[in-house]
């Protein structure tokens, strides 16, 4: 049976057309087993997590605490913080563990960061006066790892991003690690892009922090995870106070939990959590590897007919990256280019996709956009790649 | 409200187009209805803020009357900035400043932009307004 009969949203028309969604990496389409998961919840199990000993609460503790076995599991990660998503996770990590642990240290970004993975730095910079370095992206969009190499001196925390939002470009995290660790310092990946695309080991590549979204890999929006490993974890304090995280409160003071909650003051994302294990569930049955081959074959085939036409692409596609084709037209206005790709049912993403250092090095404030999931097909590619060739004679 | 007879031309034109595409086209044809604000003029104080384009607007008094001179990157918004030189160009200030974005609605132009590209509009519109108070 086709993936697409799984995804009761590819069923409907927008303005007209068949609906083609190829704005996977801003979020994923959600399959009709995370929808009945969440449906499920709260139709059956709803309650609040951890203390009450009533059935339902223990039915949504299990459905809740589940999701964080499995996360450890799909990623070999020690520890599973739930968060509402990555740059919450990101966000975690600096006030958790950057604020005790990075006082005078250097901070080491890369040009190709997400705003999420530069403005919390940029933040605990102001705070405590950490020297950001910024590892530059070259003309052949990949990280200046010399640069990387000379500006890691006294660094306590190198971020990087596993798999950019905009030119698809897998970085070389290996030897990102490698050489940060040789150096002293941690080691946090953004695999929001990373994650949805490939099967990430966090241990075998010795990250110390990890983190990632449910939404970008069919699981819901507002849940995701810090993920870290225990030397790191020990090191947190906590950052946000409030239920949950507590083991005692006295008016004189209070006391923590030791475990992952430390760090989930309040009701957690119950639902979502649920949703996302749902999620993995299906992505764990499908060959995710080999949907990588065939998504990087589309993208390349969508890249070169893109050249053919007179755009410039933003990208390499080589065998690890993923399957996000990003392109401008000398002429047209991205912004333009996504109205009248809408027009005809194609959802892509349009602007500087949260990552304007990177459009500045590239000289340009914004791209379209098309990026690829595992219910996209060649045929969804052909009919984008006719839309395209139409506006072009139309309107370029 | 009462339009201005090419505005309301204008109006019925969209209103009878049923086709997103078709509507989107006729847009992008009314960027060239503006008069032009040349490049090189586009200043700070001509910018249209929280527009996703790089989009500029300068309006004058001229007898009475108003000029508005106007340019984008984008053509689309371009376009957009033909509608409102249509609608407010060379018509006595006190009709221009009796407008209000409604007949944008009517046209129903504003239902067929993303949200941002409709509070562009909306920024732009507020800002002409705001520049012709200051002129007046």
């Amino acid at each position: 049976m086709a993936i697409q009969n799984d995804f009761p949203i590819l069923q409907r028309q927008v303005n007209g057309h068949r609906l083609i969604y190829l704005d996977n990496a801003a979020t994923t389409q959600k399959p009709s087993v995370v929808i009945d998961a969440m449906n499920e919840y709260y139709t059956k199990h709803n309650a609040n997590v951890h203390r009450a000993v009533h059935t339902l609460a223990g039915e949504a503790t299990d459905g809740y605490e589940a999701c964080r076995t499995t996360l450890k599991s799909w990623f070999n990660a020690e520890r599973c913080i739930l968060t509402s998503g990555t740059t919450e996770a990101i966000n975690l990590a600096a006030h958790a563990w950057g604020h005790s642990q990075l006082n005078g240290r250097a901070i080491v970004l890369t040009e190709m960061e997400h705003h999420s993975d530069i403005v919390p730095w940029q933040m605990l910079s102001e705070s405590l006066g950490n020297e950001l370095r910024y590892v530059p992206v070259k003309p052949d969009l990949t990280l200046d790892m010399e640069a990387l190499e000379a500006s890691i001196e006294g660094a306590g925390l190198v971020c990087v991003v596993h798999t950019s939002n905009v030119l698809g470009v897998r970085n070389p995290i290996e030897e990102i690690i490698r050489i940060a660790h040789d150096n002293g310092a941690k080691v946090l990946l953004d695999a929001a892009q990373g994650a949805p695309h490939c099967q990430i080991n966090m241990a075998e590549l010795g990250a110390d922090m990890m983190a990632l979204s449910a939404h970008k890999m069919c699981g819901p929006t507002g849940v995701g995870c810090l993920l870290v490993n225990e030397e790191t974890f020990q090191e947190m304090q906590p950052f946000m106070g409030g239920g949950d995280m507590i083991e005692t409160v006295t008016l004189e003071g209070s006391t923590y939990q030791t475990n992952e909650h430390r760090f989930e003051a309040g009701t957690p994302r119950i639902a979502e959590a649920i949703g996302w294990n749902a999620a993995l569930a299906y992505l764990g049955q499908l060959d995710l590897k080999k949907h990588h081959k065939r998504l990087l074959g589309i993208a390349r085939h969508v890249a070169s007919e893109l050249r053919s036409l007179g755009m410039t692409v933003y990208g390499r596609h080589d065998d690890n990256d993923s399957s996000v084709v990003s392109f401008l037209h000398p002429t047209l206005h991205s912004e333009d280019f996504a109205h009248l790709l809408d027009a005809r049912g194609v959802a892509v993403r349009t602007g500087h996709h949260c990552a304007q250092p990177l459009l500045n090095r590239l000289g340009i404030s914004g791209t379209v956009r098309a990026s690829f999931y595992i219910y996209n097909t060649m045929e969804d590619a052909v009919e984008f790649l006719n839309h395209v060739r139409d506006i072009l004679e139309r309107f370029a | 409200m009462t339009y201005p007879e090419q505005l309301v031309e204008l109006i019925e034109e969209f209103q009878a187009i049923d086709d997103q595409m078709e509507r989107l086209e006729y847009v992008f044809d009314l960027a060239s209805e503006v008069n032009e604000l040349a490049a090189d003029r586009w200043t700070d104080e001509t910018r249209i803020r929280g527009c996703q384009s790089e989009a500029h607007v300068h309006v004058d008094i001229d007898d009475s009357t108003v000029r508005i001179y106007s340019g984008a990157d984008s053509k689309l918004v371009q376009g957009l900035m033909g509608i409102l030189t249509i609608a407010i160009d060379q018509q006595p200030v006190e009709i221009a400043l009796s407008l209000t974005p409604e007949f944008a609605v009517e046209m129903g132009i504003l239902n067929s932009l993303s949200p941002s590209r409709s509070n562009g509009f909306r920024n732009m519109f507020d800002k002409v307004m705001r520049d012709l108070k200051e002129e007046e």
